[in-house]
């Protein structure tokens, strides 16, 4: 690489590297802990019952949420992908911003409601909030994607730096003894390369998850509609509920096999004012990421569409287990957490390259502009 | 002479790159036990790598 290549390289490492490094230190400490959510995050403790009975009636947690919380709607149910256990939500509307939903929740096998922490407050939800959005919804996503971006550059331009810093040592080599900022360099390098994949994957994959409003956006504005038009709702839809047992075992029935992860009541932004949408998922580690949603008619429960979501959405549901790291049990969590740290390391090391660079011209500057100084002297002598 | 310098240096990291990518698939395809031991494998050599540089 010629000398003037590095010197442009440099600059794109640099500039890319200041513009977004605040962020991804913040988006890297605040992924710790988000690493462990479910560990650390609210974790309802269960009664030791048969697994082999029969499920309790869903129908009556969603009427007992409601009596919990009079003149408050039920827009949503969520089932835990692992565990027996229904989140209700109640919320003022239908549309409400799930950050204000109150959540009561529910064992699935015995209908007993259990004591929980609001999974919308606490240490976890700022974690989250900082990490997903710095609590601005959809524009703070969208900016922190940017800085995604902007990350994703400044790898790409630190692996072509790589070659020319560490053309003469061997791999893996940290030079002690000499300078600080020389030592420093070289384990910016060796940290930085070592982790590179993996960093490169959790930096891509979360600017993909940052899109996911413009994808739910999409699928509402494409896929649902054309679902619900496959069958408009009969006149009695607008009044008349089916019990959401009923609709469930339709659901069940039309799909076998795949497990009931979501359900958007009429009314909310994933469903229509007449149609029930129910999101399931398979039972292998990829199937169960990936959500195919079915739409019932509310006032029958009967199930009027069902297909596979688009190329856009499963590329969001893919990247998510690659940007969280928790599809390998508690093993896999610790090591993403150790190579978090490693590239918070890595970032932090950038800064202080910097910072010692950025001395070293200034102390450069005051030699040069002390010259004329010296120039006088001759002069005088003369 | 080029390609020799261009083996000797990015051999590791390319290797490192790949048993990552190796790693973060293994536990999303397959399904449990021995799969995920060998994603846990594969993601902790480049940690291993990074302890054996900074010990030596």
């Amino acid at each position: 690489m010629t000398p003037r290549a590095v010197r442009n390289w440099s600059r794109i490492h640099r500039w890319s590297s200041l513009i977004c490094t605040i962020f991804a230190l913040l988006l890297c400490l605040t992924g710790l802990p988000l690493i462990f959510h479910e560990e650390l995050g609210p974790n309802p403790k269960l009664d030791d019952v048969s697994a082999d009975g029969p499920s309790a009636s869903i129908e009556a947690m969603v009427r007992r949420a409601m009596a919990e919380r009079p003149g408050h709607v039920v827009p949503y149910l969520f089932f835990d992908r692992d565990k027996p256990i229904v989140k209700v939500p109640t919320a003022p509307t239908m549309t409400t911003d799930p950050a204000s939903f109150h959540y009561q929740v529910f064992d699935t096998r015995t209908g007993k409601a259990l004591e929980t922490t609001q999974p919308n407050e606490g240490f976890m939800y700022i974690m989250l909030r900082l990490h997903a959005d710095l609590f601005a919804g959809v524009k703070g996503t969208l900016f922190l994607g940017g800085m995604g971006l902007v990350l994703v550059v400044a790898i790409i331009s630190g692996v072509v730096l790589y070659g020319p810093f560490t053309r003469r040592l061997d791999f893996g080599t940290v030079r002690r003894g000499g300078s600080r900022q020389r030592t420093w360099l070289d384990l910016h390098n060796l940290l930085g390369i070592v982790t590179l994949a993996w960093f490169g994957v959790v930096a891509f994959t979360g600017v993909i998850n940052t899109l996911a409003a413009p994808i739910e956006l999409a699928w509402q504005a494409n896929q649902l509609v054309e679902m619900a038009s496959q069958a408009p709702p009969s006149a009695a839809a607008k009044e008349k509920r089916a019990s959401i047992d009923i609709v469930l075992r339709e659901v069940r029935t039309a799909v076998p096999g795949m497990n009931v992860t979501t359900v958007a009541f009429p009314g909310t932004p994933f469903s229509t004012d007449s149609h029930v949408a129910v999101f399931l998922t398979g039972n292998t580690p990829i199937t169960s990421r990936i959500l195919k949603p079915a739409l019932a008619d509310a006032s029958t429960g009967q199930v009027v569409a069902v297909r596979d979501m688009p190329w856009y959405a499963t590329t969001l549901f893919m990247s998510q287990p690659l940007h969280f790291g928790d599809y390998g049990g508690l093993p896999l969590k610790v090591i993403w957490a150790l190579l978090d740290i490693a590239t918070i390391i890595v970032l932090c090391s950038g800064l202080y390259l910097w910072w010692a660079k950025l001395r070293f011209w200034r102390s450069e500057d005051e030699v040069v502009q002390r010259q004329p100084a010296t120039s006088d002297l001759i002069a005088i002598d003369k | 002479m080029i390609l020799r310098t261009v083996w000797r240096q990015w051999r590791w990291p390319v290797a490192l790159a790949v048993l990552t990518v190796f790693g973060l698939l293994t536990a999303l395809v397959g399904e449990g036990g021995v799969w995920w031991v060998m994603s846990w494998i594969a993601l902790a050599i480049p940690l291993l790598v990074i302890a054996w540089a900074t010990a030596k």
